[in-house]
């Protein structure tokens, strides 16, 4: 009986072990995990959702722009204080560095519990317009997940997508990111987000 | 009765049984015990102190609908404390989002002379160091904290700690649709994210990690 506790104890034990293993390195592989390579496509619209507090983006979209990748640029944003929507300054700051004002759209939208949410509204004013295909611009570590995610929103509705992210925005996040509050938290926060969309067919 | 007996005998006698009912009692147990300790988990998050008068009601950044912003401005106008902190970040495109939250608290009619903003409160601990200064440069002694109902145990851990010698109380924003529930929080979707990261958050500020 003692025998048989032990050998359970050592299972138990090696069991545990290796999931902490796991956990671990797991933790490590976060980047390459969340990170997908960035794919530029022409496009009928930029769609840029990479407006955060971390963002260089600003410099991403108006090069896109200028050579030609879309001819529209929509930003995406849900308000972060009171009536403060950050698409509109993205407009804005976009405007002063060349784009024509009729071409940039600060498109708001409601806070949602979850991504797939607000991706089935941007597809359904993307569809309203008429356009056809788009290049969504995001944060990188959203780029895997939120990349397959909205294709597949705007697969469905006859929506073409390609998914990037600002190198340097990219740069920034990998660079000493274990040590980084902001960036472990975005990192860990987006695995979770991952792992809890699987269950609520609402975000899926 | 006969069936009864005989079945709790073969229990006495078959190891096999035994093991089932253990099992069955075990499975029973958790299913039934799961939701009650996965509620006490949330209630726990949560800390609310009895109303006091302080030197300053403070707004704990970070709440994109503004609800504690609301809450501080409802306890100003009932006399808890003559003055409002309010927080935020700023963003790379020049505006921050304490100034917003600055301006909905004097729209509802806190004077701008009694508001006072923390800048740049990226996270809990780093709010609480930047509100101990303040606190001592205004020479303020103790405060009210009005963050989010699952936030507040943690917030009020991370300014006490940062805050040693002063008095704190917190009163946190209602719980209820939109804001957090700790109800079967498992059923939806948008509070077990928060709830999660509010565990995860624990673990972090108790073990001293990122900052």
């Amino acid at each position: 009986m003692k025998k048989l506790r032990r050998k359970w104890a050592y299972r138990v034990l090696i069991s545990l072990g290796l999931l902490a293993v796991g956990c671990i390195a797991l933790f490590f592989a976060l980047p390459s995990l969340l990170i997908a390579p960035a794919s530029v496509a022409k496009s009928d619209v930029i769609l840029y959702g990479a407006i955060s507090k971390h963002s260089t983006a600003d410099k991403y979209i108006i090069d896109l722009y200028r050579q030609g990748a879309a001819r529209k640029i929509i930003c995406l944003s849900s308000q972060v204080s009171r009536d403060l929507y950050p698409g509109d300054y993205a407009r804005e700051s976009l405007i002063s560095q060349g784009a024509p004002a009729e071409d940039v759209i600060s498109l708001r939208l409601p806070i949602a519990p979850c991504g797939g949410v607000a991706l089935t509204k941007i597809a359904d004013f993307v569809k309203a317009n008429g356009w056809k295909s788009a290049l969504y611009v995001t944060d990188p570590e959203d780029s895997r997940y939120s990349g397959s995610l909205a294709r597949r929103f705007f697969e469905r509705e006859g929506i073409a997508l390609a998914v990037s992210y600002s190198p340097e925005d990219r740069e920034e996040l990998t660079r000493d990111w274990r040590r980084t509050h902001w960036k472990t938290q975005r990192m860990l926060g987006e695995a979770m987000i991952i792992i809890l969309d699987r269950f609520y067919s609402e975000c899926r | 009765m006969d069936t009864t007996l005989a079945s709790l005998r073969y229990l006495k006698q078959s190891k096999l049984a035994r093991w089932g009912a253990v099992a069955v009692a075990c499975l029973a147990a958790i299913y039934f015990l799961t939701p009650v300790l996965l509620n006490k988990a949330a209630v726990g998050l949560i800390r609310e102190d009895r109303p006091v008068k302080a030197d300053v009601i403070v707004a704990m950044a970070g709440d994109f609908r503004c609800n504690r912003e609301k809450r501080a401005a409802e306890l100003w106008r009932q006399g808890w404390a003559d003055n409002v902190v309010v927080g935020g970040v700023s963003y790379p495109w020049g505006f921050h989002t304490g100034e917003a939250a600055r301006r909905y608290v004097m729209s509802l009619g806190v004077p701008e002379e009694k508001i006072f903003m923390i800048c740049e409160t990226l996270n809990t601990r780093a709010e609480a160091k930047a509100l101990d200064d303040l606190m001592r440069e205004r020479g303020w002694n103790s405060a009210i904290i009005v963050t989010s109902a699952f936030h507040s145990r943690r917030a009020m851990y991370t300014v006490e700690k940062a805050a040693p010698g002063r008095s704190f109380y917190s009163s946190p924003v209602p719980t209820g649709s939109p804001e957090w529930t700790p109800r079967a929080w498992w059923s939806r979707r948008d509070d077990v994210y928060i709830t999660m990261r509010e565990f995860a958050s624990w673990a972090n500020t108790l073990v001293g990690g990122w900052q």
